[in-house]
């Protein structure tokens, strides 16, 4: 009972239950076809014959799909009717259904943590379509792998946490203004972060909006009040989250919020300081179209209604330097000294609505923005038909302020571009359309003609613009503008253009052209590692039943900053994110993950390595020198684990004897000729699902470990694969800084590395079979390279001579060690004699075979 | 044998259009589209993906290789390049222009395409400029054979001459 030190010093968390298994082992092995989806390439009956030959095995059965209610029964009714006490099923990804299934067993009466998954889907079938023979003895492996792996196993207390009734909304674009007020009307605190000294995003600058094409300020100013207004909503302007730390439920944040140099309370926005303000700036909300003054309110209806200083324009708050506006305000409300604010906010949940900018026009120099006068992207369209704007809502060329008799729009500027952004932007067809429609509505004598390469008017009410559209006598032509040339004198503008219904060349002239400008992704710059697209827009936890949820707990995404979207659809994902996380709200408490590292006491030598390597300051020392892991605060990421010289942590379900017997199993045929791969759960498993679930294929001779973070990898791991004779030896993490969903893990990680090239060097194994690699959950692609390059790797065998009897030696001794280090349950414990035994004599099977072929 | 690698070539050649959605920002960015609009850069390459089949109008030959296409192609799509291996494969099969077939003679047989005028000379001494080397078809020659030009020229000529019978 040396570890039971980790239970006793939860004190927030409340324990729920701990099922206790019967001391015998007995797995029962789940392989699934997924209808086609792993049927089709994996012979899956003969999975389960092998299956049926593994040590511990005693029920094995085959479904159609698993997952579905009939085959959760099955697994439940197998449990009873066989006294299963580890359940492994082999279907799809754990990111997808570990959590079904857990729960599954879980209402058969067995501990949630004795249930795991093989990945024979995102990681066989879809990668390997073409290879049927190969596909389904990786598939075999991986059931081995698991099964090896299910055998030791242990029961975990399910604990949960206190949540703090309290939410943090970031960004106050329509999207988080929508998610606070759900949240804030169903009774609780919301704090709202906005970066901009009002709250509203693009939505408070456009003119009107489609499909109704209903007045934008209009519907929006109201809901800006009722933001501002509400008891429950805490609104932060001019302000940034500086850091986050704790975890679901927990979460403590730093704002941090610039000075605004006017008084909020006080300043009536009255506007006599800009009458005396000597300083023109260019306008942020007229994007750059006129001039502001240093000091300044965004707009009108801004919200707060209160000016502010742009400190970098301001000529100095004193009466030496400028101070004219000091001496002009009656109401006093300028504050000369105002500096930077931290604020402290403890919150549960936290919703990301940080939204999108609209693409770069001066990217794409063809197109003539930023030379050519006339050419305006669509923001500035809104802000010269908009009433509220620099011309009062009549639309002029900025050349020479005339009205325009013939206007073209450019659709996909900034998207469906490799050399900006490859993917639609969703909402510039529509609003082209509308553009269009407001032209012909203020000047129906005005010529507009739009050119497209494909009109997505997806939406409901849309098809209606675009007849509408055509029936006013907007001209739709298909084809996407390859330059835009200028009359030097009249500063019109020819519009070169194949039509590519007809074939024929477009050389037009226009008076105008509107580039129809798409999004550009900003997520990524947040202190909380939530994975990015290439395309820095935030990763949902799933595209299509988990869509406002991401990899991390109590985090939800809404609004653009998940993906390119318009007004009503940011509106739904909001209330979406909203409800989901009144969930958590809700219930007052949350399930935390019950994993948490143990400190074996026979083995740890008080060197204190795992105190530095905890990012959570979670392992401290007692009075008598003794190391303890506070169980509430680890988050089981094992990078003390992976990083103790004794190997005298215990780190649930990712055991240092789990992971090695994982990789025995890997390297037990041909060892050669195959990579282990190690793959962190929170990004590089979740890409290499990515190269799944978009059916990249590359060769079959991957096995992939799966560890909660890439903090976890000890030297050890990649030691014992070469001895054993491994191919090749991938580690795979969180992107480099700051991408580890444990803080530092992949630090940890790459610190190891030129150890293990020292150890590789002086046994004379290529520097080349050995990678670290970063990849994210978005780069499917990254992964698939990796492992074809690596496959070119294990092609030419391994000139070194393995040490088989070192590694034999060292092997024993280990397991002798290990079973000093008592496990805490003494019902798992029986049976882990046995199985150890299996296990040691399969691999040193492993080890011979490679030897017996040179 | 011959076939085979013409396969391969189309297979090639399928590859690297396949990612082209038809937008047409090549065509209308073409110089060469704009005088002779039986240069289609577009349509080239969707012969190439909707029909699996090269294009055997001869149009190709009208490319200037500017690489204007190239450049702007939102898909990273080489279209001078596509148009220069049609160029190819419709040379290997004896199909070029007659006229593309008489410059490349003769190339070979002077060593040069457009001869040094005597006006040119002249201006290069009054400028005190060196004098330009000499054209020597014997080493034109040697890149001839040594590229295959040598070949396909002569695939070319037999080609013409049995069309002339």
């Amino acid at each position: 009972m040396t570890t039971s030190d980790s239970k006793g010093s939860s004190a927030g968390p409340s324990e729920i239950e701990v099922v206790s298994t019967g001391p015998e082992l007995r797995i029962g092995v789940f392989p699934c076809k997924c209808g086609k989806n792993i049927g089709a390439v994996v012979d899956i009956d003969a999975v389960a014959e092998y299956a049926k030959t593994l040590p511990g095995v005693v029920h094995v059965q085959v479904n159609v799909y698993t997952c579905a209610d009939p085959g959760q029964r099955e697994i439940q009714e197998a449990i009873a009717e066989h006294g299963l006490n580890r359940i492994v099923v082999a279907s799809c990804s754990p990111t997808m259904h570990e959590d079904t299934f857990r729960k599954t067993v879980k209402a058969a009466g067995l501990n949630p943590y004795l249930c795991i998954m093989a990945n024979i889907r995102e990681h066989v079938s879809w990668v390997h379509q073409h290879n049927h023979e190969a596909a389904t003895q990786k598939a075999k492996d991986l059931v081995a792998m698991a099964v090896a792996k299910a055998a030791t196993l242990e029961a975990q207390p399910e604990l949960d946490v206190p949540v703090t009734q309290a939410a943090l909304v970031v960004g106050a674009g329509v999207a988080g203004m929508q998610a606070a007020l759900d949240l804030a009307e169903a009774g609780f605190k919301v704090h709202l972060i906005e970066k901009q000294p009002t709250i509203g995003g693009i939505m408070a600058i456009l003119d009107k909006v489609f499909p109704q094409n209903d007045c934008s300020i209009c519907i929006l100013g109201p809901k800006m009040v009722d933001v501002a207004k509400h008891p429950n909503i805490n609104m932060i302007t001019m302000a940034e989250v500086e850091s986050i730390s704790g975890y679901v439920g927990n979460f403590e944040v730093r704002v941090k919020q610039r000075p605004r140099y006017v008084n909020i309370d006080a300043c009536t926005s009255c506007g006599d300081c800009v009458e005396v303000c000597p300083v023109d700036v260019p306008s942020r909300t007229d994007q750059s179209l006129t001039w502001q003054k240093a000091i300044q309110i965004p707009f009108p209806q801004a919200v707060p209604s209160s000016y502010f200083i742009d400190p970098e324009a301001c000529l100095g708050m004193d009466l030496i330097r400028c101070g004219k506006c000091i001496d002009r305000c009656e109401q006093e409300a300028i504050v000369p000294s105002d500096r930077p604010k931290y604020i402290d906010l403890d919150v549960g949940v936290i919703i990301l609505a940080t939204g999108f900018k609209p693409a770069d026009p001066s990217k794409i120099p063809r197109l003539g923005w930023g030379r050519y006068p006339n050419v305006i992207t669509s923001l500035e369209f809104e802000r010269l038909i908009n009433a509220a704007g620099p011309t009062e809502g009549s639309l002029v060329r900025p050349s020479d302020l005339t009205k325009p008799t013939s206007v073209a729009i450019a659709q996909c500027v900034g998207s469906r571009d490799i050399n900006t952004r490859s993917g639609c932007s969703n909402f510039c067809c529509a609003e082209s359309v509308k553009c269009a429609l407001l032209i012909k509505e203020h000047y129906p004598d005005t010529e507009v003609s739009i050119f497209y390469q494909d009109l997505r008017m997806h939406g409901k009410y849309f098809e209606d613009q675009y007849q509408k559209a055509r029936e006013e006598g907007v001209k739709f032509i298909r084809g996407r503008v390859g330059e835009i040339q200028q009359y030097p004198k009249t500063k019109n503008l020819r519009v070169s253009v194949e039509d590519t219904t007809h074939n024929k060349l477009l050389m037009e002239d226009f008076d105008m052209v509107i580039l129809s400008m798409g999004a550009e992704g900003i997520a990524g710059n947040f202190p909380l590692p939530i994975s990015c697209t290439h395309d820095s827009f935030y990763i949902e936890s799933h595209p299509k039943l988990r869509p406002v949820d991401t990899s991390s707990a109590g985090v939800f995404i809404c609004g653009g900053a998940e993906s390119p979207k318009d007004i009503r659809d940011s509106v739904i994902q909001a209330s979406a994110a909203a409800g989901r996380a009144a969930i958590i709200l809700q219930k007052g408490r949350y399930p935390i993950e019950a994993l948490s590292a143990k400190i074996l006491q026979d083995l740890c030598s008080r060197c204190g390595t795992c105190v530095q390597r905890c990012p959570y300051g979670a392992i401290s020392q007692d009075g008598t020198g003794k190391f303890t892991v506070m169980g509430a605060l680890c988050q089981a990421c094992g990078t003390c684990a992976g990083d103790c010289p004794q190997d005298a942590i215990y780190m649930p379900n990712f055991t240092s004897e789990q992971i090695e017997s994982q990789i025995d199993i890997a390297l037990q045929e041909d060892p050669g000729n195959k990579i282990v791969a190690f793959a962190c759960a929170f990004c590089s498993y979740r890409g290499s699902d990515l190269a799944g679930v978009s059916r990249m294929q590359y060769p079959t001779n991957a096995r992939v470990i799966r560890a909660m973070c890439s903090g976890r990898y000890s030297t050890k791991f990649a030691q014992r694969a070469f001895e054993i004779g491994a191919g090749a030896v991938l580690y795979s993490g969180c992107h480099l800084p700051a991408d580890c969903h444990f803080q530092t893990g992949n630090h940890w990680m790459a610190k190891r590395e030129p150890r293990i090239r020292g150890w590789m060097k002086r046994n004379g194994i290529e520097d080349e079979r050995f990678r670290v690699e970063w990849v994210s959950a978005g780069e499917g692609k990254k992964w698939q390279t990796i492992m074809t390059e690596l496959s070119e790797v294990v092609k030419t065998p391994r000139k070194d001579i393995v040490k088989p009897k070192r590694a034999i030696d060292s092997k024993s001794k280990k397991s002798v060690k290990t079973k000093t280090g008592s496990k805490p349950k003494s019902g798992s414990e029986k049976k882990q004699k046995p199985k150890k035994k299996v296990s040691s004599s399969k691999s040193e099977a492993g080890k011979k075979k490679p030897a017996k072929r040179k | 044998m011959g076939d085979n690698t013409q396969d391969q070539l189309l297979k090639d050649l399928k590859e690297r259009a396949r990612p082209c959605f038809q937008c047409g920002i090549c065509t209308s960015s073409c110089p060469v589209f704009r005088v002779a609009p039986e240069l289609n850069p577009r349509l080239s390459v969707d012969s190439i993906i909707t029909r699996g089949v090269v294009p055997r109008e001869g149009n190709e030959w009208l490319c200037a290789y500017c690489l204007m296409c190239d450049q702007r192609c939102p898909m990273g799509v080489s279209l001078a390049e596509i148009l220069m291996e049609i160029k190819n494969i419709s040379a290997r099969e004896g199909k070029a222009p007659p006229d593309v077939i008489e410059a490349a003679l003769s190339l070979m047989q002077d060593g040069c395409l457009s001869p040094i005028s005597s006006r040119s000379e002249k201006i290069r001494t009054e400028l005190g400029l060196p004098d330009l080397p000499k054209a020597e078809p014997a080493d034109v020659l040697k890149l001839f054979k040594a590229t295959g030009a040598l070949e396909v020229l002569e695939t070319n000529k037999a080609a013409q001459e049995e069309a002339s019978e």
